[in-house]
């Protein structure tokens, strides 16, 4: 009687979740996640003859995966707000090579690591204000920090990497000593994850959040309604540069120097992960699940290829031909439902 | 029908993902710091005829962004999640690429590293040009030009940039055994970049200018970037030839400056036999046979006058496509 019960129970709850729009949204994207796995399962256990989904490798790709997973946590803050933001790489840079440069001045690991954030903060502050006063379009805004961010960042660094004294900062992402196994990832991919369940949060339950969602998607009616435009896009910057900050201090983890030519490029990686997970750059869409799956996949096919041997000419095809592919696939199947 | 697709899926990637047995790969990973500069293809066709004549298998993968030291640290990772035989690294930094160096070492694959050093003393053995020598050679040579007199200056390229630092010291090393030439001229760098190394050039040629042209007699550049922006600037200062001028590494416009007279002699590296050294002392030491923790690769000072000899025109002109079949 109660396993009937239980029985009839489960397949209610399974819908239930089935049912709820976090998942059902994320449905084509986590499909496509799914797909690229087995495909690279399958061509590497038939040519090479080894697998890809096993854990070791599953926990690498996570790490690798970590520093555009954080950016992209703000990015997607930035783009439901309807905005964009450039200047991601360049941030990442500086805030490396702030850590680095503190590190050596002989402050404390979490000072220097404070420092590294707080300057993503700052310039994420900077794009909020250039956004909201000078009535310039954030590409524009970010296309021109992007290139300020990097000159400090190469002026602080002298045109070279800093090396950073060793501390506890460089174990954030590496690979876990065979002592420390039963955390299955390094202290960094958590903090991903409970970062990521916090910006959740905040973009589905807080106030702060539905303003986001409604400057995205029609400003002018947000506007009428009542909601702090400005404050709401400077706020959304911040965030963004926050986790830019975020970024840096886990690349600075991965490299153990600052390194101001680091980055370059990074945020267009960062942007097409968001929009795999089907952020659109019109606003007002977006998920965090989503873009968490997005930057994975983006990982997954680069090492993919690479363990496939691919030259790189091949992986780059792979890559643009899968990223319009997947949000080409999303829009048609939004078409079809609406 | 979608719900039965995601299930199907799903199974499918438990099946792909524990079907397979872990297996060693069969196969050396060989790193460059990028894949499309010239000396980088110089560098894949020595390892290829080092692999082909060997009879072991390469896979060779560098870092998706030129010079990304991020990406690199990836295809290090990549490679050590496939269980590769070893790895045979160009590092792009001394410091960013060591733990991953160790994470491979700790999984017991041996690694070479090669071109540039990496601060471990965990590698297998360190495969590359001896740079001390190569600035000797041109020191030496820039010392018979002028007859063991006159004044010289020297533009260095990046401030910590090793291999470059010991061409710099090695050349003052060997200039400092005349005492009758005067060195003017040896701290200023050029920097990474060809457009600063070019105005670091025009501003030192301004400096060292007289009445009736240069008052230096020799000059000697580390590196192809700083070499061909100091040609530059002596070309279009119309300085060209009127001086003994030295540079490192080689590219098409340098030969051509050398056939014109606007250049006297570079040094140049051997980047094939890098290649074919690199991968050979992971072969050797996968066969248990003893490698030397320093091999030099060799460099070459190529004189003017000796320019079309066969062996300056491999070194020129390194023949890598027969070697990639391209």
């Amino acid at each position: 009687m109660v396993e009937g019960i239980a029985a009839a129970a489960a397949p209610r709850l399974a819908r239930r979740l089935w049912a709820s729009p976090v998942w059902r949204k994320n449905l084509g994207a986590a499909g496509g996640l799914v797909a690229v796995i087995i495909l690279f399962s399958v061509l590497l256990g038939a040519t090479r003859g080894i697998s890809f989904a096993d854990l070791g490798n599953l926990e690498t790709i996570f790490r690798q995966t970590t520093i555009v997973a954080f950016a992209a946590l703000g990015m997607t803050i930035v783009i439901v707000a309807g905005g964009i933001d450039l200047s991601v790489g360049a941030i990442i840079a500086l805030a490396t090579v702030v850590i680095a440069a503190c590190l050596r001045a002989g402050a404390p690991p979490a000072a220097a690591a404070l420092a590294g954030i707080a300057t993503g903060v700052g310039c994420g502050a900077l794009n909020g204000f250039l956004v909201t006063r000078l009535r310039v379009v954030p590409f524009i805004v970010t296309l021109g920090t992007m290139l300020v961010v990097r000159g400090i960042a190469k002026g602080i660094a002298r045109d070279q990497k800093i090396d950073g004294p060793k501390s506890w900062l460089t174990e954030l992402l590496a690979r876990l000593p065979a002592d420390r196994e039963w955390m299955v990832f390094p202290a960094g991919v958590w903090l991903l994850f409970l970062f990521a369940a916090a910006v959740g949060g905040l973009l589905l339950y807080t106030r702060l959040g539905r303003h986001v969602f409604a400057v995205g998607s029609n400003e002018e009616a947000a506007r009428l309604c009542g909601v702090p435009v400005a404050r709401v896009k400077r706020a959304v910057y911040v965030l963004g540069g926050l986790f830019a900050g975020v970024a840096g201090l886990m690349q600075f983890s991965r490299l153990t120097v600052g390194d101001p030519t680091g980055a370059i490029g990074l945020e267009l990686n960062v942007i097409a992960a968001v929009v795999i997970g089907g952020g659109s750059l019109a606003g007002g869409q977006g998920s965090v699940l989503g873009c968490l799956i997005g930057a994975l996949t983006m990982q997954v096919i680069q090492s993919g290829c690479s363990q496939m041997g691919w030259p790189n000419w091949v992986q780059e095809i792979v890559t643009g031909a899968i990223i319009v592919a997947a949000v080409a696939l999303d829009r048609f199947r939004h078409r079809g439902t609406a | 029908m979608k719900r039965v697709t995601a299930w199907i899926i799903a199974v499918l990637a438990l099946a792909a993902g524990t079907g397979c047995k872990k297996k060693t790969t069969d196969a050396i990973a060989v790193i460059p710091k990028g894949t499309t500069h010239e000396f980088w293809k110089s560098v894949h066709a020595g390892a290829e005829k080092a692999a082909q004549e060997l009879g072991v298998k390469i896979i060779w993968k560098g870092p998706l962004r030129e010079d990304d030291r991020e990406d690199q640290i990836k295809v290090v990772e990549n490679f050590i999640n496939m269980h590769v035989k070893g790895i045979v690294l160009a590092p792009l930094d001394d410091t960013a690429l060591v733990p991953v160096v160790t994470d491979a070492i700790n999984a017991r694959i041996p690694v070479v590293a090669f071109d540039s050093g990496i601060k471990t003393d965990d590698t297998v053995s360190f495969v590359a040009t001896d740079n001390a020598r190569g600035g000797k050679l041109a020191g030496d040579h820039l010392a018979k030009l002028l007859g063991g007199k006159g004044k010289v200056m020297m533009l260095r390229y990046a401030e910590g940039s090793a291999s470059t630092a010991e061409r710099e010291r090695g050349f003052l090393e060997a200039i400092a055994a005349h005492p009758d030439i005067e060195v003017v001229s040896h701290n200023q760098y050029g920097g990474v970049t060809t457009e600063s190394a070019f105005k670091v050039s025009e501003n030192l040629l301004t400096a060292h200018k007289g009445p009736g042209g240069l008052t230096v007699q020799g000059i000697f550049c580390p590196n192809e970037s700083t070499a061909f922006a100091m040609l530059r600037a002596l070309e279009d200062n119309g300085f060209a030839g009127k001086v003994r001028f030295i540079g490192f590494d080689s590219s098409p416009k340098m030969v051509d400056a050398m056939a014109k007279g606007h250049m006297d002699a570079t040094v140049v590296q051997d980047p094939i036999k890098m290649g074919y050294l690199a991968v050979k002392a992971m072969v050797d030491h996968l066969q248990g046979k003893p490698v030397d923790k320093r091999v030099d690769t060799g460099a070459t000072l190529i004189a003017r006058d000796a320019m079309t000899s066969p062996e300056a025109q491999a070194l020129l002109n390194p023949d890598f496509k027969r070697w990639l079949k391209e």
